[in-house]
């Protein structure tokens, strides 16, 4: 028992570990993680493809690879710090504590991720203007507007989408703008801009009379180019469809085309533009573990530069 | 302006190096007595450029590689002035040449195709405080560790017993400083940033993994100096890896390893 702690308050097997982990973690940046074990048998020789699925390498931050080395580092931390308590606790005049905050932040953040990892659980959804979703069993969501603001040059700017919020159908907050950077926070779930989608559709007549409901990204050929519907306008306060011709894969002009104006045997009737948000629901019931960790290991980062200092002073 | 201002820092950092290679190959002790000043003039310099963008934006202006560039050689610049300023003995001399180099390096990338220098507004999520904390605290720690680099390495080569150790005092110094810096920006800002932007702290970006390493391999820097056999040389070898990890973790995967942080 006293061999196996001093093995684990060792500093020579934090070192050890500490590389170990960081040899790892650095093989597992070449190795792109997560894909399906086809995309590794095409990309890799057989050798090492079979050592990438033997060792578990494609998904390595849940792998007995990545655990097992944190779970020795945790124990080591953990001990570590006891046992640094226990002795200053006997030997009174040992008053740099800045390390042992550190180490315990350290232990902190690991059991916070643990908890992110065991569970985090998040949900993607679209909303049109007006529809309600529903958040948790008490919170829901109704979408007012969505807005899509660019800058001149054409970036985008924001995403900002309006909702109300009701708990249990009650009316809790008017006119929230959740936008990226600016998520809603309810109890126990986080609401996040994360998409948009548009679902513009274009209205066109062709030369006999026939009328064809087309959407971005659909198009229609001309000669030896085709023409792509890519985006809804604003020009000069007129709504125009934005086309883009492509000859193969190149690029090679693009037209505004206002309603009654016509390209090839096409004319533009109508233009709706529909832009849709895509919200993300995210429950993590790890992230305030995190943030005490953070908040514990910048203190203690901190007692022990100060405290180095005055030792240094002295 | 802004262009002329970061044409005549690099033409300052340029001349200041030239300065104190000339001073380090004469006999005397004494150094230079002008070429921190002009690191001094090149940081607000750079500071200006910073400050122009940010206003021509309305938004700090460290978004992309090109002022990711200006702002990492105003910061290694500034550093560098004060090392001058507190510290007197022969090894600052040779770190203040490092530190000017890697400047002066820095600024001929953000020149390079590399960093296209055009002006453009933040996309949405780099619209945050938590960012900006996260790039400013990154870099301010990162220039510490070009100190303790060029410190390392006079450490590793030096045959005089009191430069090594004088060396070492600076390296340890200077990791002892950048390292809470650098926890605080590249770590606890960076995944409070990625909380509120995407509602996801950790989610092992090459970047995010090339920092953890990073600061894991500075971790045991520091550990190796409680273990007799490991300091000195081990650890300078060491603190030397650690600095060739922050540089890939800035250059290698913005170039090499796709993710997160394509923008910078």
């Amino acid at each position: 028992m006293h061999v196996l702690y001093r093995f684990l308050k060792s500093v020579r097997l934090a070192i050890v570990v500490i590389l170990l982990i960081t040899a790892l973690s650095l093989l597992s940046t070449l190795v792109p993680q997560g894909r399906e074990s086809e995309f590794y048998r095409t990309r890799y020789s057989p050798a090492l493809y079979g050592l990438i699925a033997a060792l578990g390498f494609n998904r390595y931050f849940s792998s007995a690879l990545f655990l097992v080395p944190v779970t020795i580092f945790a124990l080591n931390l953990g001990v570590c710090a006891v046992d640094r308590v226990v002795r200053r606790a006997r030997m009174k005049t040992q008053k740099r504590f800045g390390p042992d905050i550190v180490h315990m932040a350290l232990l902190v953040l690991i059991a916070g991720g643990l908890v992110t990892t065991l569970g985090r659980t998040e949900k993607d959804f679209v909303m049109s203007q007006g529809q309600k979703a529903e958040v948790t069993p008490h919170y829901s969501i109704k979408l007012l507007s969505f807005e899509y603001l660019k800058y001149e040059n054409g970036s985008p700017r924001a995403w900002i989408s309006i909702v109300d919020v009701l708990r249990d159908g009650v009316l809790e907050a008017k006119a929230f703008p959740i936008r990226v950077n600016h998520p809603l926070r309810l109890k126990g779930v986080s609401v996040y801009q994360a998409t948009w989608e548009n679902q513009s559709t274009f209205l066109f007549r062709d030369t006999t009379g026939a009328e064809t409901t087309a959407r971005i990204g659909e198009g229609f050929e001309d000669s030896d180019s085709v023409w792509y519907l890519a985006d809804v306008v604003e020009d000069g306060g007129i709504q125009k469809a934005l086309l883009q011709q492509y000859r193969g894969n190149v690029l090679v002009s693009i037209r505004k085309l206002a309603v009654a104006e016509s390209l090839g045997q096409y004319t533009l009737v109508r233009v709706q533009q529909n832009l849709v948000t895509g919200l993300r629901t995210v429950s993590d019931p790890g992230f305030s573990t995190v943030v005490v960790g953070a908040v514990l290991l910048a203190c203690g980062l901190l007692l022990t530069f100060v405290q180095n200092r005055s030792k240094e002073i002295a | 302006m802004a262009q002329a201002f970061a044409t005549t820092a690099l033409i300052l950092i340029a001349t200041a190096a030239a300065l104190q290679i000339a001073f380090l190959m004469r006999k005397g002790q004494t150094a230079d007595p002008v070429s921190q000043w002009m690191l001094l003039a090149s940081s607000l310099l750079l500071l200006a450029v910073t400050v122009d963008r940010s206003v021509r934006i309305s938004f700090p202006a460290v978004t992309n590689t090109y002022e990711s560039l200006v702002f990492f050689s105003a910061v290694v610049c500034a550093l560098a002035f004060v090392l001058r300023l507190v510290m007197k003995s022969a090894v600052t001399r040779f770190v203040l040449l490092g530190a000017t180099i890697f400047a002066l390096a820095l600024l001929m990338i953000s020149s390079s195709p590399l960093a296209p220098r055009h002006i453009q507004p933040p996309i949405p999520a780099l619209q945050s405080l938590w960012l900006v904390l996260h790039v400013t605290f990154s870099f301010i720690g990162e220039a510490f560790f070009v100190v303790s680099l060029v410190s390392a390495i006079v450490q590793l080569v030096s045959r005089n017993v009191e430069r090594k150790a004088e060396a070492d005092r600076i390296t340890y110094t200077s990791v002892a400083i950048g390292y809470p810096i650098f926890t605080a920006g590249a770590l606890i800002f960076g995944a409070i940033w990625a909380e509120v932007a995407w509602g996801q702290w950790w989610s092992w970006d090459p970047k995010e993994t090339w920092a953890l390493i990073t600061w894991l391999v500075y971790t045991a820097y520091l550990h190796t100096r409680l273990v007799r056999r490991l300091r000195g040389g081990g650890s300078a070898v060491l603190a030397i890896i650690g600095f060739a990890f922050t540089l890939f973790t800035f250059f290698g995967v913005n170039f090499l390893l796709s993710g997160l942080h394509s923008y910078g």
